[in-house]
């Protein structure tokens, strides 16, 4: 074993230890008042209840499909046999990464609110490092999945074997399965939760009962408290982790199978180097968090340098540094693979960028929406719906022009067919390059919602107005580090998407090699036929020979079949979570207005409204809501797998990938731009808070809900999962199919 | 138990309670049930100072009493039509801002001082009608303009709220008029300049009738009432005080959607 893959467990060590060290740092804080703690418990027992209904339903799931895999690996022999055990571990891993995170996140809330009593520096500290602990978690256990499964594989497999190493990247691929399924409901569940006491809390509390926001005399706001929580803290802690490992072991599969030829050393050293790239940018994120610091009476923009502080300082250590370490590893094509890595850093910051551009108050696109605002709701969903088409070009462009150049450095400068899968594992670095510092991105990311919380909790306890207002300043730096922190998400997705392509051939080909051992002769869909004692031959055939062999080209109507489905489901996940949204918003209005009827004395202050019962009422509906589009998403590939083969899967992830990558950014950014061209508002422009321009904002931001914190991140998590799926059946699709 | 009187300009009415101001205030904008809502506008009226002949006064005591489970009696009706007219100003000892959701700010009323020499003015009358105007004249001038028997067109007695009207009230043209939360704004800007380019017309009607809520927030020096004998006015707190003092109103009547 190469000692520089020893970083890994390494870091994973330090990234879990200093999260623990920053979780304890943040327990120390008072929690403040007696009404602030009060506040903080119902919203900690609300997170709680929810994601043990939540668990209950993922588990139940994960168990369900760990039996279908044992069938497939041990009686069919279909499957190699570690996948059920991966599969359960990674499922186990990114619920735990999330959990972690809510939890940490649901104690910071009151504690970042009572700091921010203090001072801003030291709210912005406790909300940061609080944010930190789910960043360094999310990175750390990541790494520790990495490594245990790695030492294991290769105890069992060995690395001397050039074929064995691919076997043993391809099966680790597969625990990305159990965290995509975790990842899937946690996201969806969560954003079903999150919208569904927003909507409720906005419609009857704000909009009928005339209540402000974080009002305690409003039922639905410790809800919306806890859907921030269980939403945007443990859903995108779930989704980031399964990016994460995702990212690090497609690269390795890819590293893999495209230095097979190159002799073992250079193929582990190929296999190592994204796990060591992540393990190195989680370090240099541990560092990254002890720069993020402000001083009393900073402007926003002074709050936004020291968070980029922060993630910058990390971008550009992992950039320097990355190319010492791939130097001393020896890795071939340094240059080349360094460039492909800084390629996915820049593709990023781009991503996040345009984002924040279509996003912002700041700029021209959200003011646009304000502007249109004057006439009508009706003109601020027009206006919402084109600015979050238009944004999707740029991310678009920059992901397309990342995957050129990227393949270009990574195959050495070609983009020559022949170099296919260098260019392909260039890809894969330059995804590792984007994720490579979530230890802190991600931080800055959950540090929104407990800002937000902090807010919410200093309002509902009356903190005096110096308070608020230093809460008030940390919630706005959230929303705008929330929308860079969804860019890279959706970018890395994209990537790992073409990554995962590759992977599923070279699954495919692993699962070929099982029917050719079993004794039997292999016949192609392009009628040429493998023999059983052919493994060699098998083994040459490259990826672009194996896509002639399975007539993966666009003519043929099985790749086309898989494409319009890929694209329909797109469309149809998102229906199906939008309806569930306003299913569930239904019942929490009816609840809320239930209240108010039914519990005398709510208004007037001398009752507390049923709490718990809201957030009952959104846990019972997320839990039932959660289930048709996680379904949807897992039945899919082994439908069109078992009907159309091999073609038919990869049409159906090139179709989901394009569409779902467009659309997902389409949904994050008008959402984003509506809930921000609300604010903008509400500063006092277009007539402020009150005026018919603000009511017309109020409906593009109700609309926009869903889309960017339900539907929109859902999709990415649809790719991702379809892809790891279809790795994982591979060898079904390979073994039956109709057509 | 204490009766209170209260003056409700919308609707006009006078209202005897067993509530003090900030629970009749809570009562009257959301209802015993949380099945209505809508902002208030109530006065705190000295009885003594009402006339017997005017209101039926003399059995209020025996009248407005607690129910039979003890609960205060909310509200006794005792007149609705012409009201205002029949209180003298001198009987109206506070004012109450009642937010849709319950919130109550009480003003005391206070020496009337003219704010600068604004070219133009914005009310918002309450009652007993309920127009929106633009005029040169200052809240005092504006209310013994309004009530001057001589004219064709006046009322005895009006109550009414000046609206800010941010840079425009020296300058109809300034580009900030998008800021502004009235309706029909680009009709305000014609009635401005209309109004400038006519210094002999008194006042301009910009809406005929209120139709929503005031926004509370844009309620610029206070609320007045006004006859031929004078004006008294009722000063809303700073913009400071209604951050740090008024808090709770504040960010509820912030939440208030009207015009």
């Amino acid at each position: 074993m190469p000692v520089w893959f020893w970083l890994v467990p390494i870091a994973s060590i330090v990234a879990l230890g200093s999260a623990y060290g920053f979780f304890r740092q943040m327990m120390k804080e008072s929690e403040g008042t007696d009404t602030m703690a009060k506040i903080a418990a119902h919203v900690r027992a609300g997170a709680i209840a929810y994601l043990k209904q939540q668990y209950k339903v993922v588990g139940t799931v994960l168990v369900s499909l760990t039996l279908v895999f044992c069938v497939l690996a041990y009686v069919l022999h279909m499957q190699n046999p570690w996948v059920p055990f991966a599969f359960l571990t990674g499922g186990l891993f990114s619920g735990l990464a999330g959990f972690i995170g809510m939890r940490t996140a649901t104690y910071a809330s009151a504690r970042t609110a009572n700091a921010a009593r203090h001072s801003l520096n030291r709210g912005l500290r406790v909300a940061f490092r609080s944010g930190a602990v789910m960043g360094l978690t999310v990175v750390g256990l990541g790494l520790l999945d990495i490594a245990i499964w790695f030492l294991v594989l290769t105890r069992f497999y060995g690395t001397d074997d050039a074929h064995q190493v691919v076997v043993i990247t391809t099966t680790m691929l597969t625990f990305g399965m159990g965290a995509a399924v975790q990842s899937l409901f946690a996201r969806v569940g969560g954003g079903i939760f999150t919208k569904a006491a927003d909507v409720g809390a906005d419609l009857v509390g704000k909009i009928e009962a005339g209540i402000p926001e974080d009002d305690p005399r409003n039922p639905a706001t410790i809800a919306d408290n806890v859907g921030d929580n269980v939403g945007d803290v443990a859903g995108m802690g779930a989704d980031l982790y399964e990016s994460y490992v995702g990212v690090i072991l497609a690269s390795a599969a890819l590293g893999a199978a495209a230095y097979m030829a190159s002799g073992a050393e250079i193929q582990i050293k190929a296999v190592i180097a994204p796990m060591v790239i992540g393990a190195l940018g989680t370090l240099l994120s541990v560092i990254g968090v002890f720069f993020v610091s402000t001083k009393e009476g900073s402007t926003a923009k002074q709050l936004l340098a020291s968070l980029g502080r922060g993630v910058n300082g990390a971008a550009v250590m992992i950039g320097v540094a990355s190319l010492g370490v791939l130097a001393a590893m020896g890795m071939p094509n340094l240059w080349g693979l360094w460039l492909a890595l800084i390629t996915g850093l820049l593709t990023g910051i781009t991503i996040g960028r345009a984002a924040e551009y279509f996003t912002s108050q700041g700029y021209s696109p959200t003011k646009r929406i304000a502007t249109a605002s004057k006439t009508g709701p009706a003109t601020v969903i027009i206006g919402g719906i084109g600015e979050g088409m238009m944004s999707v070009a740029i991310p678009v462009l920059a992901v397309v022009s990342g995957i050129g150049l990227a393949y270009f450095f990574g195959s050495g400068y070609s983009f020559s067919t022949d170099t296919m899968s260098l260019g392909l594992y260039g890809i894969g670095m330059a995804a590792v390059g984007m994720l490579s510092t979530l230890g802190i991105t991600l931080a800055t990311d959950a540090y929104g919602p407990i800002a937000d919380n902090a807010g919410g909790n200093a309002e509902m306890s009356g903190l005096p107005p110096e308070v608020r207002e230093r809460t008030d300043a940390l919630d706005s730096l959230g929303n705008t580090t929330a929308a860079t922190g969804k860019g890279f998400a959706i970018g890395s997705a994209a990537l790992t998407g073409i990554a995962l392509l590759a992977s599923y051939i070279e699954e495919v080909k692993i699962a070929i090699s099982r029917v050719l051992e079993g004794g039997a002769d292999y016949t192609f869909p392009n009628g040429s036929t493998l023999l059983a004692s052919a493994t060699d031959t098998l083994q040459s055939l490259s990826l672009m020979d194996m896509m002639t062999r399975y007539e993966v080209v666009l003519v043929n109507p099985k790749v086309i079949i898989g494409m319009f489905c890929g694209a329909m489901l797109a469309f149809v996940f998102s229906g199906i979570t939008m309806k569930a949204v306003g299913r569930a918003a239904g019942l929490m209005v009816d609840e809320v207005r239930r209240q108010f009827r039914e519990i005398p004395g709510i208004m007037s202050g001398e009752s507390e409204p049923d709490y718990a019962r809201c957030v009952s009422i959104s846990t019972k509906a997320a839990q039932h809501e959660m289930m048709l589009p996680s379904i949807l998403a897992i039945a899919a590939p082994v439908v069109i797998g078992l009907i159309f083969g091999v073609p038919g899967v990869l049409g159906l992830l090139a179709g989901a990938g394009a569409t779902g990558f467009s659309l997902s950014m389409f949904m994050a950014n008008a959402g984003g731009a509506w809930d921000n061209a609300k604010k903008y508002i509400e500063e006092g422009h277009h007539g402020g808070k009150g005026s018919e321009a603000h009511k017309a904002a109020v409906i593009g931001d109700t609309v926009g809900d869903p889309f960017k914190d339900t539907s929109g991140p859902g999709l990415n998590i649809l790719v991702k999962l379809m892809s790891m799926e279809a790795i994982v059946i591979a060898g079904v699709a390979v073994a039956v199919h109709l057509v | 138990m204490t009766t209170y009187v209260y003056l409700s300009l919308i609707p006009e009415a006078l209202i005897a309670s067993m509530l003090p101001p900030d629970d009749f205030g809570l009562y009257y904008a959301i209802g015993s049930a949380k099945r209505s809502r809508g902002q208030a506008i109530f006065f705190s009226v000295d009885r003594n100072k009402l006339s017997g002949d005017d209101f039926p006064l003399a059995n209020v005591d025996t009248r407005c009493v607690a129910h039979s489970d003890g609960r205060p009696k909310s509200s006794l009706y005792l007149s609705i039509y012409r009201v205002l007219e029949r209180v003298p100003r001198e009987a109206l000892t506070a004012l109450h801002l009642a937010t849709d959701d319950g919130r109550v700010l009480t003003v005391e009323p206070k020496q009337f001082v003219p704010d600068g020499e604004d070219r133009a003015h914005l009310y918002q009358e309450f009652c007993p009608v309920t127009p929106r105007i633009v005029s040169h004249l200052n809240p005092a001038e504006f209310a013994e303009f309004i009530t001057r028997a001589e004219r064709d067109v006046h009322v005895p007695r009006i109550a009414f709220a000046e609206l800010t009207l941010g840079n425009l009230k020296n300058d109809p043209d300034h580009h900030d008029i998008d800021n502004l939360p009235y309706p029909n704004i680009g009709h305000l800007r014609d009635c401005l300049r209309e109004l400038s380019k006519a210094p002999h017309k008194a006042s301009k009607t910009v809406l005929r009738q209120m139709t929503q809520e005031v926004l509370f927030r844009t309620i610029r020096n206070g609320v007045f009432v006004g006859d031929p004998t004078g004006i008294s006015a009722f000063p809303l707190p700073s913009r400071d005080a209604l951050e740090r003092e008024y808090r709770a109103w504040w960010r509820s009547a912030q939440s208030t959607f009207g015009h």
